[in-house]
């Protein structure tokens, strides 16, 4: 909400505190500045005129020439707007003056006729908006005055957010009851004084719905539309509102003035009883905005007799409106509840400063007060009669006395406050309270609806009491340094990926059925009910399309062939593993790679990588894994593995598959793996099984296996480490070729024992145990020449 | 007697060490001179053939002559051999204000990094790491937090659903895991729960779908504001500086009263909105079962907007989109 300074005055006497103070002042109270300015005349040099004469131009249809008078002379100025007549005062810029943005004014010849300057409008000025043409001043001002001099030429704004517990903030007299506890300064509530001169005509009355506790109207007779008053047209639009007639601003006025939202009927097209009552279903009532809304039994409507008249404080009806012609007024001064207006403001999508002070709830108690201020301020500027106020109240509302005990302040902010300082805060802020020995019983004022708590009065203390004025104590758990499993099971992975030159992603959870699809075409998916982006309605069942999508767009984008990694959640709509009331949620680490990455150093060619080296990623990341294959959808047929550790599956990984390599236009192949990042223990990866040194040399041999083409390679390694399971061993195949049907695999065994120096007779019979056990057990045979 | 003319034999041997083109030759020139061979050892030979105060007088000579140019040899070796790496060393000048080697990125994302190091500043406090599921009820979002049905948050327009009764959705905030939390452990609670947040934005400068907080939740006996104000006053010096001052606020959230917003003078002293917080409303304690008469406190802390600050990022944008010039800066 935007607060003048000026405005503010009237309730609270600010002006002697420096606008820094005021915004401290505001901030402790819990009302965020937005933004704050200083507001400096956006002009110069302006004075008022009084129009003597108006004459036609002799060379143009569109202006008018007029001579006015300016005080100390009078001067002929063309004027192109026709709202005026002779004997209307104006704000003139004379030449050497200047208008809104710096726009400098001079003589100038106008078809023929030298004009001394401008008459202008409120928009030139940088007043408000207007489209009606010249501003017209009051008729008492004399000419020559500086138009500076009455109009506040400065002032300063604060835009305020106000927290949505606070709806009772929504108003000037509402600011000022907080600052006046923050000053220590007493609030001027103004007085009504009224003299009722006519009979209402007609019955008004709340209803039998409880939606509606309060109806106040009165009627008024006499009345002319015109412009509102020149302060109310300033005040209105620093604080953003358009302005319109007297009628609609003055009700405006008043809504941000006490916060009762008013609204105003031509009385002459109403006919009988004036009520409230829930909307039939499907009933409709044309808005003022010329829209027909369908209503539902959930929304109020104003009616007379049984016709729907009003959407009640949302927004009033085309056919009772108050036009130029209206000489007759009913004014509505109602309390409505809050959840009421909010869903019916919400359901159409009308949003207005009457329905967000609806419903936040505004003062159930102010109907009255609210009608009066309404006829204060239109009586000062015309000669108006009116009716007895009428408020029909079922007295529904109240709020309910509360105990608070004063040790649970000490209990809950940690500080002992101080029986004045108690007393101090209820008073200022008028809240009906007495400190009984150990109890602060209390009853919250009729524009609170935050106050129905022990704890809601705690708070209120504690924002009064100032929150930086709070000491500060650092408490601490007992568990220090202890993330758990899960945090350090993901930075312990991260770190290993990093190490490889694999960069972690973030992406987005949703995406289109597609990249679910395609790797996922058995899952049940989740979608989102009411998706942003229609076609990304789906959260992803996997990483590896998002992964994809990230190697692809920085491949396009920046030329650089990467490996990339994410650790997020996938989903699938069975029922979860932990919490049986949600959809089932995984976290999984995926990680992309390719055949060729673009290797740091330029001046080399890329660096080519293959299925074997992501298998030893694997055994980096995971220890102690057995890797089975597996038929994915989306990957290489013979290129695709499960992982398990302790015999459950932890993850897969494999090689896209041809095709979607194919598909996605991809030069290179792709490897790609996900990690079940719940299923690891970080003690677990950690764990490390020592191999003693042995202190004795070592003997080697390379051996030579012709071996069928479809014989698994590791068979043998086992083989030759169970034979050799007393020595400390590194079997590795060093060679492996193949040739149409045969095959030769190369291995080289290194072994060392841990008791003793094998001579050539002990070192000819481990090579000979070896080969004759893999040739029997195997059906392989050890090719004769190079192995020693 | 026959002797040799030892200044004209170490005249010739400087003549040559002044020639000496490659290291090697100092070896040739020590065989020339002392080895087998040389002129001296030839003399050496005679000595057996003198006469004992001959053979000392000769002897010696000889022996000084062989010292002197072994001595020589080795201090023109060593100065020759230092000159040569120095001018080796260069000659080999290589313009390093090129960058050969590239940054293609490999390390953390921002968001991650951030998230790593909020998670430390409070695990070393005693907050351990809780999860909870990004798929939620609403009550776990919204009901058991305070927020009832009728709530503006809990537009269409604001959450996204899973269903048409609006009974699953996806969390809009961390503070679903205090629920989740406080169901399944008893007091005293002292935990950090990093994750996603989803709410109904689409993708752009400001605004995304899909964000992380960091939500804390402590429960123990007598926590009171002062423990709350003094946790968060730590963590911001620990994140930002030992410098940076904080300011506290009154602010509304429904779970929490009193609320408060928590602000961080930045450089140009500009005060910057980080986190939110409160102590925990009673009805949440009633909600989660535990004593209605339980204290503690709670806070969110949004992980973009931190990151946002800490390193002057001007697009949200940004973090999802993976570009890898904007990956590796980090």
């Amino acid at each position: 909400m935007k607060v003048l300074k000026s405005w503010l005055n009237d309730w609270i006497d600010i002006s002697e505190i420096s606008n820094e103070d005021i915004s401290e002042g505001l901030e402790s109270l819990g009302f965020e500045i937005e933004e704050q300015s200083d507001l400096k005349p956006n002009y110069s040099n302006i004075v008022v005129g009084k129009v003597l004469e108006i004459y036609p131009h002799p060379n143009a249809d569109k202006v008018r020439v007029t001579k006015t008078d300016v005080g100390s002379k009078t001067y002929e100025i063309v004027c192109g707007a026709w709202n005026f007549d002779v004997g209307a005062v104006v704000p003139v810029a004379l030449p050497n003056s200047e208008i809104k943005d710096g726009f400098k004014i001079d003589k100038r010849d106008i078809r023929g006729v030298e004009s001394n300057g401008m008459i202008c409008s409120a928009s030139e000025l940088d007043l408000w908006d207007d489209h009606e043409g010249i501003l017209i001043l009051d008729d008492n001002i004399l000419p020559g005055t500086d138009f500076s001099s009455i109009y506040a030429s400065s002032d300063y704004l604060w835009d305020i957010g106000i927290t949505p517990n606070r709806g009772d903030c929504m108003s000037y007299l509402g600011i000022a009851r907080e600052l006046s506890n923050y000053f220590d300064k007493k609030i001027n509530i103004k007085k009504s004084k009224l003299n009722p001169s006519i009979t209402n005509i007609l019955n008004t009355n709340s209803g039998k719905i409880k939606e509606c506790d309060s109806y106040g109207s009165v009627e008024i007779e006499n009345f002319k539309v015109t412009d509102s008053s020149f302060l109310i047209r300033y005040r209105l639009s620093n604080v953003g509102t358009r302005i319109i007639n007297n009628v609609v601003d003055i009700t405006n006025y008043i809504l941000y003035d006490v916060g009762q939202p008013l609204h105003a009927f031509d009385r002459d097209k109403l006919f009988n009883t004036v009520s409230v009552r829930k909307a039939k279903n499907n009933e409709t009532v044309t808005t003022l905005d010329s829209q027909i809304r369908k209503l539902t039994n959930d929304d109020l409507v104003i009616t007379d007799g049984d016709k729907p008249i009003a959407l009640a404080g949302v927004m009033g009806g085309l056919e009772t409106e108050v036009t130029d012609s209206t000489v007759n007024l009913l004014i509505e001064s109602a309390y409505f509840d809050k959840v009421s207006i909010m869903k019916t403001s919400r359901k159409l999508g009308l949003i207005s400063d009457a329905s967000i002070r609806f419903e936040r709830g505004i003062d159930f108690n102010i109907q009255k007060y609210g009608l009066e201020q309404f006829l204060m301020t239109l009586k000062n500027s015309q000669d108006i009669k009116y009716s007895e106020l009428s408020i029909d109240t079922k007295n529904n509302i109240k709020n309910e006395k509360v105990n608070l005990k004063k040790d649970e302040i000490k209990k809950l902010l940690g500080i002992e406050l101080k029986d004045s300082f108690i007393k101090k805060t209820l008073k200022n802020l008028m809240i009906d309270g007495e400190i009984k020995k150990d109890i602060i019983e209390f009853t919250a004022p009729s524009w609170r609806y935050d106050l129905d708590r022990p704890v809601d009065l705690i708070e209120e203390f504690a924002k009064h009491y100032g929150f930086n004025n709070f000491s500060s104590n650092l408490p601490q758990g007992l568990y220090k340094n202890e993330k758990g499993n899960f945090w350090k099971v993901k930075e312990y992975l991260s770190k290993i990926l990093i190490s490889n030159n694999f960069q972690e992603i973030q992406t987005l959870s949703f995406v289109n059925k597609e990249m679910n699809t395609v790797f996922n075409p058995e899952k049940k998916y989740v979608t989102v009910f009411n998706a942003i982006d229609k076609s990304n309605n789906y959260l992803r069942s996997n990483l590896m399309s998002s992964l994809l999508d990230t190697y692809i767009f920085n491949l396009q984008q920046n030329n650089i062939l990467n490996s990339y990694f994410e650790i997020n959640t996938v989903f699938n709509s069975s029922v979860d593993n932990t919490f049986n009331d949600v959809p089932n949620q995984n976290v999984v680490l995926g990680f992309i790679t390719s055949a060729n990455l673009t290797t740091q150093d330029i001046r080399k060619s890329d660096q080519s990588i293959d299925i074997y080296y992501v298998k030893s990623l694997i055994n980096q990341l995971i220890n102690n894994t057995q890797l089975e294959p597996i038929i994915k959808p989306g990957f290489h047929q013979n290129y695709s593995f499960s992982i398990f550790k302790n015999n459950e599956i932890v993850g897969h990984f494999g090689q896209l598959s041809t095709e979607l390599q194919n598909n996605f236009e991809l030069e290179n192949e792709v490897f790609l793996g996900e990690i079940y990042v719940n299923k690891l223990n970080l003690n677990e990866l950690k764990l490390i099984n020592y191999q003693p040194l042995s202190q004795y040399p070592f003997i080697k041999f390379d051996l030579s296996f012709s071996v069928p083409v479809e014989f698994s390679a590791h068979l043998i390694v086992d083989e030759i480490k169970k034979l050799l399971s007393k020595n400390e061993n590194e079997i590795e195949i060093f060679d492996d070729f193949q040739h149409e049907n045969s095959r030769n695999l190369g291995i080289r065994i290194v072994t060392r024992s841990y008791e003793k120096t094998y001579d050539d007779n002990e070192t000819r019979q481990i090579l000979m145990k070896i080969s004759d056990s893999l040739e029997a057990k195997f059906k392989i045979t050890l090719n004769s020449g190079n192995n020693d | 007697m026959p002797e040799v003319n030892t200044e004209k034999i170490f005249a010739s041997f400087l003549l040559s060490v002044g020639q000496v083109t490659k290291i090697d030759e100092f070896n040739d020139l020590e065989k020339e001179y002392l080895g087998k061979n040389s002129l001296i050892s030839e003399e050496r030979k005679k000595l057996s053939s003198m006469s004992e105060i001959s053979r000392k007088k000769y002897g010696k000579v000889l022996q000084e002559l062989s010292t002197q140019i072994s001595e020589r040899l080795n201090q023109e070796r060593l100065s020759f051999q230092s000159k040569f790496f120095k001018e080796k060393e260069l000659n080999d000048n290589k313009d390093i204000t090129i960058n050969w080697y590239k940054d293609l990125g490999s390390r953390e994302h921002v968001l991650t990094s951030v998230m790593n190091e909020v998670v430390d500043i409070f695990s070393a406090i005693g907050y351990t790491v809780a999860t909870g599921p990004e798929a939620e009820t609403s009550w776990h979002n919204f009901d058991a937090l305070n927020t009832p049905d009728w709530h503006p948050a809990r537009y269409e327009s604001d959450t996204l659903y899973l269903d048409e009764n609006l009974e699953q959705l996806l969390r809009t905030q961390t503070s679903t895991v205090q629920v989740r939390h406080m169901q399944n452990n008893k007091p005293p609670v002292y935990i950090v729960a990093p994750g996603r947040v989803y709410r109904s934005d689409q993708l752009d400068a400001t605004h995304s779908p899909v964000f992380h907080q960091i939500e804390g939740l402590a429960v123990d006996e007598n926590l009171t504001f002062s423990d709350l104000k003094g946790t968060l006053e730590y963590f911001v010096q620990e994140f930002f500086g030992k410098e940076i001052k904080t300011k506290f606020i009154p602010h509304f959230f429904p779970f929490t009263e009193p609320s408060a917003e928590v602000l961080v003078s930045w450089k140009d002293g500009e005060w910057l909105e980080i986190l939110g917080c409160g102590m925990v409303d009673p009805n949440v304690f009633q909600h989660v079962g535990y004593d209605k008469n339980s204290q503690g406190f709670a806070f969110g802390v949004g992980v973009e907007r931190l990151a946002m600050i800490r390193y002057k990022i001007d697009h949200i944008k940004n973090f999802y989109e993976n570009d890898l010039r904007f990956l590796r800066q980090f």
